[in-house]
C-alpha cells in the first residue's frame, strides 16, 4: 500500500510534528508499506492568508496514493477518497485560542467569516475521513467541543526507545524537559537545599527564555548549591539526554497540570527509572503512582527533598520502582509497530 | 542564503528531475546554504490542470526564502520576488506534441482555448522570473517558439563525476538506459547482425516488455555478441561496466537533453554513438569529435562499431574529447550553482 503522510511545513523549521511524521513514515516502511511525507508550506499571517492556504490544499491533486494520513491544518484538507486523520492540532487560533483571546484572526466581521470558513472546511474534511485519531485527550476534547466529532486517542510513541535502555542507578537525579516556570524545575533546585545525603541534581534542557535560565542560576548561587546542582541549560542531543537518564537514580518531572503523560515521563519509564512528581501534575499521574512507580508529593521543596532522600537511601528500592514504571508503560502498548497497526486497521 | 527548490512531483515516482534536485540540494548545503525542497503533487490531468496551477500559485514563500528555484511545471508559476526557473520541459501534449499522434487531447474549440490560456499563463509566470534556464537548446527553442521567452541552456551535471573512470578501451559498446521504443535499443541489436569484427554490445536497464522484442532481434547471433541485462543496475555496477568499455551508445529519437548516458560515458572518457535525429544528444556529441552522429540505420551503426574496435586510439581520442566537452560546456556543479544564484 502507498501511504502518504500529509503535514505542514514552515520552511527551515523542524519540530515535534516533523519528527512525528518522519518516524511515522519510517515505521510504515518497517511494516512493509510504501510511505512518504508530503510537506505543504503554510503561512498563517495575515489572517486573510488562511483562506488562500485552504484553497491551495483543496486544489492540490493526488494520484498514485492509496491512503492519506493527515496530521495538521490545512494540509489535511487535500482531497483524497481514502483519508484518515491523526490530528496533531487544528488551527487553534480559530477555536480554543480564539476563545482565550490569543488569536491572529481579528475580532471583526471579516474575522468571523474567516473563522466560519475554517470551521466549515474542517467539518467537511472530518466528515469525509474514514477514521479520526487524535494525539491526546485534550485534542479529542477540542474536536468534540468545537466540531462535534468523536475521535480515538492514539498517543505518539517514543521515537527512539532503543536509546533509553536503562542502566545502573547513579548518584544523581535528573530533571529534564523544556525549562520554564510551568514545568517547575525550580522546585527541585530549591528542594536540594533540604537534601542532606550526597546525591546530586542535574537539570538538563533548553530554557524557553533567558529569564527561565537566570532564575535557576540565581537560585543555585544564592543557596551555595554549585557542588550539588549541575545546570546544563541547552538543547541536548537525544543520545546525550538518553545517557543522562540511563545512568540516573531517578527522574524528577513536575509540570503543572500537563495535558498528557509527557515525553519526559515516558523516557524515564522506558529507562526503568522511578519518577518524582507532584500531586497537581495532571497527565503524568496516569503513569506515576506514589510508592509504586515513583513518588507523588505536594509541590513543595521540603516534600520533594524527602522523596529524593528516600530514593537515595535505598537504590534497590529505586530500581524496583523503575522496573514497575517500565512494566506499566510497556503494558500500554504504545509502540510504533502497534500504533501503525491501529492506524492501518 | 535560504533557498527553496520547488518542483511538481508524483508521489512514489522518481524521475530524472528529482535526482537533479537532490544533487543540487546536497551541493548547496555543502556550500553552507540553507535548503528546503518542496515537492508538490501534480497529475497533469487536463480536467484539473488549472486547479493545480492555482495551488502552486498560492504557495507563499516570499518571506521565508531569499531565492526560489523551480523545476518541473507547473512549479514555475510560484510567485516570488527572486525566482529562478530551471525549466526541464513543457507539458508537451499542449506544446510541441499538440496536433501530433502523441497528443491525447481532442482538437475542439474548448481545448484550443484552454491551450491558449495555458500558453499565456506559462508565459506570464516565466516573465516574472529573474532568469529562465532550460536543460537544453531544444527546450530553449520551444520556449522561444511557443511562449516567446528567452532562456539559457544550463546542462544538468551528474552527481560526483569523479567516481567514473576508464581502465582500457575493450571490446564492448555499452548502452545503459531505460528499455523503450523511444530509446531504440533495437537498432543497436540489429547492427550486431552486420558487424564484421569481434565487437560486442551490452544493454543494461530496468526490465520492460520491450526487452522481449530485443531478445527476438538478437536471435541467430552468437550469444557472446549481445548481452542484455534487463534489470536496474547500481551506480557501482555502472561504473565497473563503463571503465573497460570501448564506447557508449545512446540512440533515442528527439530527446530533450544530451542524456545522462552520454554524460556518464564522457566522465569515464568514452566516446558516444548517437543518432542524427537524437535532439539534445547532438548538442553534446559532434560527429567525429566526441563520438559518431549517425543516421538511424543498423549498417551505419555496425560500421562505427567495427571502426572503433579496429582503432583503439580513435576510441581513446573520442573519449578524451568527450571529457573535454564536459568542461567546455560548463557541465559541473560549481558552474551550475554560480548561475542559479547569481
Amino acid at each position: 500500500m502507498k501511504v502518504l503522510v500529509v503535514n505542514n511545513m514552515a520552511p527551515f523549521v523542524w519540530g515535534g510534528a516533523e519528527e512525528l511524521a518522519h518516524h511515522l513514515v519510517k515505521h510504515l516502511h518497517a511494516a512493509g508499506e510504501q510511505a512518504d511525507v508530503l510537506r505543504i508550506p503554510f503561512r498563517w499571517n495575515p489572517a486573510e492568508r488562511l483562506l488562500d492556504e485552504m484553497l491551495l490544499c483543496k486544489n492540490s491533486r493526488l494520484t498514485n496514493v492509496d491512503l492519506v494520513i493527515g496530521l495538521k491544518f490545512p494540509a489535511y484538507l487535500i482531497p483524497h477518497p481514502n483519508k484518515i486523520l491523526w490530528l496533531v492540532h487544528q488551527y487553534r487560533q480559530a477555536y480554543d485560542l480564539w476563545d482565550a483571546g490569543q488569536s491572529n484572526i481579528p475580532d471583526t466581521t471579516r474575522g468571523q467569516e474567516i473563522r466560519a470558513a475554517i470551521k466549515a472546511a474542517d467539518n467537511a474534511c472530518f466528515s469525509s475521513c474514514n477514521r479520526l485519531f487524535t494525539i491526546h485527550t485534550t485534542t479529542a476534547e477540542r474536536l468534540r467541543r468545537y466540531n462535534g466529532f468523536e475521535s480515538e486517542v492514539l498517543m505518539p510513541p517514543l521515537n527512539d526507545p532503543e536509546l533509553f535502555a536503562g542502566g545502573e542507578p547513579g548518584s544523581y537525579v535528573v530533571a529534564g524537559g523544556r525549562i520554564n516556570s510551568a514545568k517547575r524545575q525550580h522546585l527541585v533546585v530549591e528542594a536540594m537545599r533540604y537534601v542532606k545525603s550526597d546525591i546530586r541534581l542535574i537539570v538538563a534542557g533548553p530554557p524557553d527564555t533567558p529569564e527561565d535560565a537566570e532564575r535557576l542560576r540565581r537560585m543555585v548561587a544564592e543557596n551555595d548549591l554549585e557542588s550539588r546542582v549541575t545546570l546544563d541549560l541547552r538543547f541536548l542531543e537525544r543520545s546525550e539526554l538518553a545517557s543522562l537518564v540511563n545512568q540516573a537514580l531517578a527522574v524528577a518531572y513536575l509540570p503543572f497540570d500537563e495535558d498528557y503523560i509527557g515525553y519526559v515521563t515516558i523516557e524515564a519509564a522506558h529507562a526503568a527509572k522511578p519518577v518524582i512528581t507532584a500531586l497537581d501534575a495532571g497527565g503524568v499521574l496516569d503513569l506515576v503512582k506514589d510508592g509504586d512507580t515513583g513518588h507523588v508529593v505536594p509541590p513543595e521543596p521540603e516534600q520533594l527533598a524527602n522523596a529524593i532522600e528516600a530514593l537515595a537511601a535505598s537504590p534497590p528500592t529505586a530500581v524496583e520502582m523503575g522496573l514497575r514504571a517500565k512494566e506499566a508503560w510497556l503494558a500500554r502498548g504504545v509502540t510504533w509497530p502497534q500504533t501503525v497497526e491501529r492506524l492501518l486497521s | 542564503m535560504k533557498i527553496a527548490l520547488v518542483s511538481s512531483a508524483m508521489p512514489f515516482v522518481d524521475g530524472g528531475y528529482k535526482f537533479i534536485i537532490e544533487w543540487l540540494d546536497s551541493v548547496l548545503r555543502e556550500q553552507g546554504h540553507q535548503v528546503e525542497k518542496i515537492y508538490h503533487p501534480s497529475l497533469e490531468d487536463p480536467e484539473t490542470l488549472f486547479d493545480e496551477m492555482l495551488a502552486f500559485r498560492l504557495l507563499d514563500l516570499s518571506d521565508a526564502t531569499d531565492r526560489v528555484v523551480t523545476f518541473r511545471p507547473p512549479a514555475h508559476v510560484v510567485p516570488h520576488p527572486n525566482k529562478v526557473v530551471w525549466f526541464i520541459h513543457h507539458f508537451r501534449v499542449w506544446y510541441d506534441l499538440w496536433g501530433t499522434k502523441y497528443c491525447t487531447i481532442p482538437e475542439t474549440p474548448y481545448w484550443r482555448a484552454f491551450r491558449a490560456r495555458l500558453i499565456r499563463a506559462d508565459r506570464n509566470a516565466l516573465l516574472e522570473a529573474q532568469k529562465v534556464f532550460t536543460n537544453s537548446r531544444t527546450v530553449s527553442r520551444r520556449l522561444r517558439e511557443f511562449n516567446d521567452i528567452d532562456s539559457e541552456p544550463l546542462y544538468p551535471p551528474v552527481h560526483a563525476p569523479e567516481r567514473f573512470r576508464s581502465d582500457e578501451y575493450g571490446n564492448e559498446i555499452l548502452c545503459v538506459c531505460r528499455f523503450s521504443n523511444h530509446k531504440r535499443q533495437r537498432l543497436l541489436v540489429e547492427a550486431m547482425h552486420h558487424t564484421r569484427t569481434p565487437v560486442r554490445l551490452r544493454l543494461c536497464g530496468a526490465y520492460t516488455p520491450y526487452v522481449t522484442e530485443l531478445e527476438a532481434a538478437a536471435q541467430g547471433l552468437d550469444p557472446l555478441k549481445v548481452a542484455i541485462e534487463a534489470r536496474w543496475i547500481s551506480e557501482e555496477e555502472k561504473i565497473e561496466r563503463l571503465a573497460p568499455a570501448l564506447a557508449v551508445a545512446y540512440f533515442p529519437t528527439d530527446e530533450d537533453s544530451y542524456g545522462y548516458p552520454t554524460l556518464e560515458g564522457a566522465h569515464a572518457r568514452k566516446g558516444a554513438i548517437v543518432a542524427s535525429d537524437g535532439g539534445g544528444v547532438t548538442e553534446f556529441v559532434r560527429d567525429g569529435i566526441e563520438g559518431f552522429v549517425l543516421d538511424p540505420d543498423p549498417r551505419a551503426i555496425a560500421d562505427a562499431f567495427d571502426r572503433l574496435w579496429g582503432d583503439r586510439r580513435l576510441a581513446a581520442r573520442l573519449g578524451e574529447a568527450a571529457q573535454v566537452r564536459v568542461t567546455e560546456l560548463g557541465i559541473d556543479w560549481p558552474s551550475v550553482v554560480g548561475k542559479l544564484l547569481s
